[in-house]
């Protein structure tokens, strides 16, 4: 007797936890879907609208919405598509998709892309597509796309005798010069500084995203056949002069009030920035509204001819053992706005974002809103421009990325020649297990 | 057998030992069944794991479907790895540093926090208090502390007319930044060196102080050597959590992984950004495979050295 009740309770011991989310079976006829995203602030409001409409049109089907911090995501991602218990959906940012994609660890959507949907893709912005596309497969669908311009503060350069925003790299090099200031070694206001993202969101400007060699390895050191990575790099020592450590902390104090909705741009003590519309639709007014009207958008004046953006944002994956990927398919194409055109023109202004397709852009409460922020339409136009690039989805995406960081950080302090750190990124983006 | 052994007489030797082996048998049942869920615990959450690791160090296997064996080629790679290089040189720089620092600077508060004075139980809270303020709490409190423009630190520093570093944004900088916000946080190695210096026999201090032993000699001569098994206990201890050092990095370098120039690039992070960023779990099982490896080592290193300065009670010397 006494050793049944020890082995009961050594059995209640050890029986199996279960943790993390499930797609539930049907449940009287209901589809039941769990979304998991890694959002947190005023964007939860956003999530919680559109369940609740997605769910109030689609009576077969009822979405959940999770909201997991962003420090574990993926690591809690990875657990549960190994465990054999994935969400339905997860919101991802699309430079790690293609790493999944290449493990199986995403499905490939393309089966799903008949009847109705047979359009979607061509609906779709080509940057857009693109940008959650593997090997040919649809791997991701945007929920929120990011574009990037360059930002200017009036007032700013009034007062360093700029009368105009430059229109040419040259310029726009020389202007910022201008608008430091230091004083008794304290800085106070930042010209520009490209910082940690200075290579990858700026890339396009210069031509010098996707170079990989006749092998599918990144080849970013070649100087023949990507000398705009070479020239980005070069235009990057130019802020070497300025001293990294203040800005870099002038940034970390900026970003740790607000909510992370506040940079030195934003608080007045930045000349130029390259942001997202966010910046503009968001955070100003939350965190500074006394900067509305300070500021200007342009495209970046970058070297490739015309204005450009990289494909990037926040794309809908559906993982591998997902229980009810055709109805999460429906789902995050509905989210996208794909027949879903009023709804999202509606929504997406509201998060300052890019839309998925033109289609959305074109629908009266998306241009409500670019007649309110004139500035979207550099946005807009940056959507369909034939310079923007996707990055092309590979194995080894984040490593590269990770790389192009690192590089950009240690050529800005001046730690690493441009060439020792196109070298750096081509060593790292290509190391194989 | 004889038939002595078979007579009324002996069988009760015979009735008595198997009683006494039954009983001494259900004794180790029972023990066992008592420590079964420590058993459990360690084979699942430390044999499998361990062994788990060293075999998947040798694959290439991206979390998810079956592992594929390429021998030593992770092996291989880590050494061609200048970013591996870098993260062990950061994790060793940092732990030869901070461990001797932190021994110290732990071992001296214990040392003033055993003496008589009025007020000793708050002094004791107040620098106990710091570990076991959350870490995350903690580094963003430091990040403020330490801001370059207008952190408290040197705010002081400009009114002693001391130009203040960048500290954790100086690649010259940024280790011994991470370095006094570890030793911080030194309140519980010093509370296990507290409760070792309270077992130190008063007598032995009578004894030397009657020999004409001065304060310094009291602590060379009967202070350290009888707390000795704990300075090693606790060198050990810190020894294994600054190689493991991680979480204070990942939390203050959020927006610059690696920090400025990969200055603190710390080695159990970049194992954890192979395993869950570039989903290089093989990779990053050899890596942490690797580390276990060479903190055995200097473990064993210590312990053998030990024999020379750690005094137990009932030794020879």
């Amino acid at each position: 007797m006494k050793a049944l009740a020890i082995g009961s309770a050594l059995t209640v011991l050890l029986a199996p936890g279960t943790a993390g989310a499930s797609a539930l079976k049907p449940d009287g006829g209901v589809v039941n879907l769990t979304w998991e995203t890694m959002w947190s602030g005023p964007t939860l409001l956003l999530l919680k609208q559109m369940t609740t409409a997605f769910n109030a049109s689609h009576p077969g089907i009822r979405v959940t919405e999770e909201n997991i911090p962003s420090a574990t995501g993926d690591a809690k991602l990875q657990s549960q598509i190994a465990a054999g218990d994935p969400p339905d959906i997860f919101t991802e940012w699309n430079p790690v998709i293609g790493e999944y994609a290449a493990k199986g660890y995403i499905l490939n959507m393309n089966t799903y892309l008949t009847g109705a949907y047979k359009g979607f893709v061509k609906w779709m912005y080509p940057l857009a597509a693109a940008t959650g596309t593997y090997k040919g497969e649809l791997v991701g669908v945007p929920m929120s796309l990011n574009s990037w311009a360059l930002y200017y503060n009036k007032s700013i350069m009034k007062a360093a005798g700029i009368m105009s925003p430059p229109t040419t790299l040259a310029q726009l090099t020389a202007d910022q010069a201008k608008e430091w200031i230091i004083k008794g070694g304290k800085l106070s206001q930042i010209g520009m500084y490209p910082g940690a993202n200075g290579y990858q969101y700026f890339s396009t400007f210069f031509g010098a995203l996707n170079c990989f060699n006749s092998a599918g390895q990144y080849d970013y050191a070649n100087t023949k056949t990507c000398p705009g990575a070479t020239a980005l790099m070069n235009w990057l020592t130019d802020f070497k002069s300025y001293p990294y450590a203040q800005v870099n902390s002038m940034n970390a104090t900026y970003g740790a009030v607000a909510g992370g909705d506040d940079d030195p741009f934003v608080a007045g003590k930045e000349g130029f920035n390259m942001d997202g519309p966010w910046e503009g639709a968001q955070n100003i007014p939350d965190a500074n509204p006394s900067m509305e009207g300070n500021f200007g958008v342009i495209p970046f004046p970058g070297t490739v001819g015309g204005p450009s953006t990289i494909g990037q944002g926040n794309f809908n994956i559906i993982p591998e053992g997902a229980s009810n990927s055709k109805d999460a398919f429906e789902f995050i194409t509905w989210l996208a706005g794909y027949n879903n055109v009023k709804f999202t023109s509606n929504i997406d202004p509201q998060g300052g974002w890019v839309p998925a397709g033109p289609q959305i852009a074109a629908a009266p409460a998306y241009q409500a809103y670019v007649k309110k922020f004139p500035w979207m339409t550099t946005y807009l136009e940056q959507m369909s421009s034939k310079y923007s690039q996707a990055p092309v989805l590979t194995t080894n995406q984040e490593q590269a990325n990770t790389a192009m960081a690192t590089a950009s950080n240690d050529v800005q302090d001046g730690s690493m020649s441009p060439a020792a750190a196109l070298k750096y990124i081509d060593t790292q983006a290509n190391a194989s297990s | 057998m004889s038939n002595a052994l078979r007579s009324p007489d002996a069988k009760v030797p015979n009735r008595a030992l198997k009683a006494a082996r039954s009983a001494q048998r259900r004794q180790i049942r029972t023990g066992l069944l008592f420590v079964s869920p420590w058993v459990l615990g360690f084979l699942a959450f430390f044999l499998y794991p361990f062994f788990a690791t060293l075999y998947y160090s040798f694959t290439d296997y991206s979390g998810l479907g079956a592992a594929h064996l390429i021998g030593f080629a992770n092996y291989w790679a880590l050494f061609h790895d200048s970013l591996f290089r870098t993260s062990l040189f950061n994790t060793f720089y940092y732990t030869a540093v901070e461990l001797p620092l932190s021994t110290i600077v732990a071992l001296g508060l214990a040392l003033l926090l055993n003496m008589k004075v009025k007020g000793m139980a708050f002094y004791r809270t107040i620098f106990y208090i710091p570990s076991i303020v959350p870490i995350v709490a903690s580094c963003m409190v430091f990040v403020w502390i330490f801001n370059p423009t207008n952190g408290v630190m040197n705010s002081l520093l400009s009114n002693l007319h001391v130009p203040g570093p960048d500290w954790f944004f100086s690649v010259s900088w940024s280790k011994p930044s991470f370095i006094l916000l570890g030793l911080w946080g030194l309140g519980q190695p010093m509370v296990i060196y507290l409760a070792a210096l309270q077992g130190v026999p008063k007598d032995m201090y009578e004894v030397a102080s009657l020999e004409g032993a001065g304060p310094w000699h009291r602590l060379r001569h009967v202070t350290l050597p009888m707390i000795s098994p704990i300075i090693l206990f606790n060198v050990v201890l810190q020894l294994v959590v600054c190689v493991s050092y991680f979480t204070q990095a990942q939390v203050i370098e959020s927006q610059d992984v690696g920090g400025p120039g990969t200055s603190t690039w710390f080695y159990v992070q970049y194992l954890y950004t192979q395993a869950f960023q570039f989903l290089k779990f093989g990779y990053s099982s050899a890596m942490g495979f690797f580390l276990f490896v060479i903190t055995a080592i200097i473990t064993t290193v210590l312990l053998k050295s030990s024999s020379r300065w750690v005094y137990y009670a009932g030794d020879d010397r």
